[in-house]
């Protein structure tokens, strides 16, 4: 029963799929997206509510009939209620979060509601994970949902849905929100080798490394730069994102590499070279990455961070001996 | 998550508290009807519950459960010997009821009560005929439904009052749909399948047997049996004699039906005035109808006369039901009586050997049966008897007591003894009871006929004449009647009735209430299909229907679900109250139909000049339009009327060209 239901609720969401194709974040649900169905306590009332005209009509009680009609009309108004309940909610979510292998995924979610009315109970569900949240009238409300993750590697979720059954229960409506949620998995941080030794480029002179403590021209923006680091003036012109550039002077950056950590099987090795970017972002070291077919030049900061876990979460599982 | 979900399945001991107090309010409703026991075991199941709950603990053991709910309804077995039938369907509803609560635990259970409440609320309905059993009903379904508002929802609101106020909505949302469905609803009239007889009920008024004290038991009953309204003249006291059971048989002490008579009904030769009327009958769970003496038409199509001009339906009366009929204050017989007839009316009455001798005596001293008729009226005018409330108690031969020792009777009393006397010289009589009189209500122009007013008086059947009605009561002298204050207090009336007596205005008072009373009879418990289809014609549809009423059924139901999405769906974004606001925000669609729309961080004035600037046409009207909105909502002090102008302004104010044509 449990199989079949589910087997119905996936051929659904994809018939869903096809016939509102992709969606953009954020996403305003309009009412053309919203299903509804009764739930069993609404499927019970129902009968009840047969029974209920049976008997008045038996008895040929007006009362009896007016009280059932109430009761009827009540049903149908609360699953305009509940339908509406969804209806111009605008929902965007951070599609590209960051999780370790073995620990769980925050994604996060942003409910807008610029409606006079509350929209309570909506139900935000992401597989079998489910969040629920209540966004008063005219305001926001960010909701995260924390997707467990047991393995390295990009995790996809094609879809989530919205659902609600609010007010009473008596009926489920829910939307499906076609946006791929991207999650990067990083390996789980491993590993009690010591960092490796930072390496001067050779020379005991000062390298141009890029670095953060002298001021040394602009150049153009790439992803992953520091904040701080932005040229915000020249961008108010009107001109390219460009970024301050600076060199650090003493710092000698430490290199990851996958290659001195030759005596470990390789998710190993990815949870050792894991274990280092945290422990050098934490101590604020300049650190590189070196993996077979890639290379992340030294830096630091929560962007380079970043760029570093994801070159990690999406090193191919089985090239490597 | 789906931990603190587990825990939001389970209910806690305030909203089981909140549950268990709608349910005793629907209960409340039931008090009256319900087995004692059954009251005492809903109350001693919710009072267990509630103090489990108060200390943390769930629900009592299951086989604990099991254990209670068997004995309960085994008990309520041999209480009522079935489970069908209202009185008994609703005591073992009630008596599931409490044992759900018991038993209640899970988010599931809260539907199943609150399931439990509305059936019960309406099981009361169908009985019920009270404007305020309507809205306690309703009002206890109010509170139900906020409590599962509350107890289903994850994130409840943290006040009960706007709790209330949101399914206090959805309520007043439903009515118009609810109004529809009951008005174009189609009714059966009968019963869909044969209700299962019910003892349990108490019935009030005439039955179809009599003893000379059964009426004046009626007589201190200030029910109403049924109200009537002429729409011709009103026929004089005389002449209000409204039939109910006619009665045949006697044995001694009683008067009843008999057995049914094979015979057709003997045609009537109407004479006299005929009165155009309407019965408001009461629900007397009997099957016949109260008409006045001589009915020759009526508007009930399952009803038909027997052979003794009873007017009586298949089917009992549960329900307020009027009866449009016409009488005629006189008929002959057109056929002779029919022998059959003729034998069940003079079987000779048993015991009673004085009155025989009597009857025997006064007989050969009047050979005509008219005479002796008279005699006998004559014996009780002149003789010293009695209309008491309250006669003594009377022996094995009741007659024989009546008329020679206490000679203190009601109209039982002396509509028996008349019979008595006339079948013992072998004229066919019978009793007819029914009602007379009657209060008249001057503020609304109808009779009320309560059960105080019931009746017994005789029919005899003279040869050439037909059957005559005779009233041996109405000729005991007025003097004679001793049915004073006092004896209406000893009888157990409440002290309202002297007080009513004392106090006219409280008498109007109830005259006013009783004209309200019958209003909301008539204009919704008998609420028919001919009221449909009267209905239907007052809205111009032409040849009324079955139909045509699931036509205008249909169409009430699509319009009305269209209008509930627009008015739901419109609290999303409500329009502004302020008439001026309105009025812009028309002037803005306008302007954005032609080409122009406002830009939000666009104020009045600059909108203008830009309209200005790519309408030059339009610029002229809009500047002072928008000039006057800027006044109304910014200057100090507005001048009078200004806003009646701005709202004048923009409704005549209709830009041509169309989008793009800028």
């Amino acid at each position: 029963m449990k199989r079949l239901r589910r087997a119905a609720t996936l051929r659904l969401a994809r018939w869903a799929a096809r016939r509102h194709g992709r969606d953009t974040l954020p996403i305003t649900i309009n009412r053309r997206r919203i299903y509804i169905i009764p739930t069993r306590f609404g499927i019970a009332l129902a009968l009840l509510l047969v029974a209920m005209l049976l008997a008045g009509l038996n008895y040929n009680s007006n009362l009896g009939l007016a009280f059932g009609f109430l009761m009827m009309s009540l049903v149908l108004v609360a699953m305009h209620h509940c339908h509406r309940n969804l209806q111009g909610l605008i929902v965007d979510a951070r599609t590209e979060v960051d999780a370790f292998a073995g620990g769980v995924a925050r994604l996060e979610f942003v409910m807008h509601n610029d409606a006079a009315v509350a929209r309570s109970d909506i139900e935000i569900r992401c597989g079998d994970v489910i969040a629920i949240h209540s966004v008063a009238a005219g305001s926001y409300h960010r909701a995260a949902l924390e997707l467990p993750v047991s393995r390295r590697g990009i995790a996809r979720h094609e879809r989530f849905e919205l659902r609600t059954r609010y007010p009473f229960g008596w009926f489920r409506a829910w939307t499906y929100v076609q946006s791929p949620l991207t999650v990067f998995v990083a390996p789980e941080p491993r590993g009690g080798r010591s960092l490796p030794p930072a390496t001067g480029g050779g020379s005991a002179g000062l390298s141009e490394q890029r670095g953060d403590e002298d001021f040394a021209g602009l150049r153009s923006y790439e992803p992953g730069v520091p904040l701080k680091h932005m040229a915000w003036k020249v961008l108010a012109r009107g001109g390219e994102a460009a970024v301050r550039s600076y060199t650090a002077q003493a710092a000698q950056p430490e290199w990851l590499d996958w290659s001195a950590l030759q005596d470990l099987d390789p998710e190993m090795r990815l949870s050792q070279l894991c274990r280092w970017i945290l422990d050098s972002e934490h101590d604020r070291h300049t650190y590189g990455l070196r993996l077979p077919g890639a290379e992340m030049a030294p830096g630091k900061g929560a962007a380079h961070r970043l760029l570093c876990l994801r070159t990690l979460a999406e090193y191919p599982a089985d090239t490597s001996a | 998550m789906s931990a603190a979900i587990a825990a939001a399945e389970r209910i806690g001991f305030e909203r089981l508290a909140w549950l268990t107090a709608c349910l005793a309010l629907a209960l409340l409703a039931y008090v009256n009807t319900l087995p004692i026991w059954v009251t005492g075991l809903v109350a001693g199941t919710a009072a267990l519950r509630l103090i489990l709950a108060a200390r943390g603990r769930g629900a009592p053991p299951r086989p604990l459960r099991i254990a209670v709910s068997l004995l309960a309804i085994g008990l309520l077995f041999v209480q009522y010997r079935t489970f069908n039938g209202l009185s008994a369907g609703t005591a073992l509803l009630c008596l599931i009821a409490g044992l759900k609560l018991l038993e209640t635990e899970a988010r599931r259970d809260v539907y199943v009560v609150t399931m439990i409440v509305y059936f019960l609320s309406l099981a009361a309905l169908l009985q019920g005929e009270s404007f305020w059993l309507l809205s306690y009903l309703i009002a206890v379904s109010w509170l139900t439904t906020t409590a599962l508002l509350r107890i289903t929802s994850a994130t409840p609101a943290i006040q009960w009052r706007s709790s209330l106020r949101y399914s206090g909505k959805l309520l007043a949302q439903s009515l118009p749909l609810a109004v529809a469905f009951w008005l174009f609803f189609p009714r059966f009239g009968g019963p869909l399948w044969q209700l299962p007889d019910d003892g349990g009920g108490a019935t009030s008024g005439l039955s179809d047997s009599m003893s000379p004290g059964d009426i004046s038991d009626l007589a201190n009953s200030d029910e109403v049996a049924f109200r009537v309204r002429f729409s011709s003249a009103t026929p004089p006291p005389e002449e209000r004699y409204w039939r109910g059971p006619v009665l045949h048989d006697f044995d001694g002490q009683t008067w009843s039906r008999g057995e049914p008579v094979r015979v057709g009904v003997p045609r009537l030769l109407f004479e006299g005035t005929p009165y155009h009327y309407t019965v408001s009958l009461e629900p007397h769970e009997h099957n016949w109808l109260f008409v006045l003496d001589w009915p020759s038409e009526w508007n009930v199509a399952r009803a038909g006369l027997t052979s003794d001009y009873m007017l009586v339906q298949p089917t009992p009366v549960v329900q307020p039901v009027d009866i449009v009929a016409t009488s005629y204050s006189h008929a002959v017989a057109a056929e002779t009586l029919n022998p059959v007839m003729r034998t069940r009316d003079t079987a000779p009455p048993p015991g009673n050997p004085r009155s025989l001798r009597l009857a025997e005596a006064m007989r050969a001293a009047h050979p005509d049966p008219l005479d002796y008729v008279h005699a006998v009226l004559d014996m009780f005018r002149h003789q010293q008897f009695y209309y008491t409330l309250t006669p003594p108690r009377l022996g094995s031969d009741p007659v024989d007591g009546f008329l020679f020792d206490s000679k203190r009777g009601f109209c039982g009393h002396y509509a028996s003894a008349f019979a008595t006397l006339m079948r013992a010289v072998g004229i066919p009589a019978r009793v007819v009871t029914g009602y007379q009189g009657g209060t008249y209500n001057r503020f609304a122009d109808y009779w009320i006929l309560r059960q105080s007013d019931a009746h017994a008086w005789d029919e005899i059947w003279i040869d050439g004449h037909g059957w005559l009605r005779i009233d041996p009561t109405s000729m005991i002298d007025p003097q004679r009647v001793e049915r004073g204050l006092n004896d209406i207090v000893r009888a157990g009336v409440p002290a309202t009735s002297r007080w009513q007596q004392r106090t006219p205005w409280l008498s109007d008072t109830r005259l006013r209430l009783d004209a309200l009373r019958l209003l909301w009879r008539q204009r919704i418990l008998s609420f028919n299909e001919e009221s449909q289809v009267k209905l239907l014609s007052l809205m111009h549809i032409p040849d009324p229907d079955e139909q045509k009423l699931a036509l205008v059924l249909g169409f009430c139901l699509i319009s009305g679900m269209a209008w509930l999405t627009w008015t739901v769906r419109g609290e999303l974004t409500p329009r502004p109250r302020d008439p001026v606001t309105r009025a812009y925000q028309r002037l803005c669609r306008r302007l954005a139909a032609a080409g122009i729309a406002r830009q939000p961080h666009e104020g009045a004035e600059s909108y203008a000049a830009r309209v200005a600037r790519e309408r030059p046409d339009l610029g002229a009207a809009v500047a002072a339009l928008c000039r006057r909105y800027s006044d109304l909502r910014y200057a100090a002090r507005p001048a009078a009327g200004e806003a009646a102008l701005f709202i004048a302004g923009v409704r005549s104010f209709k830009p041509r060209g169309s989008r793009g044509s800028s």
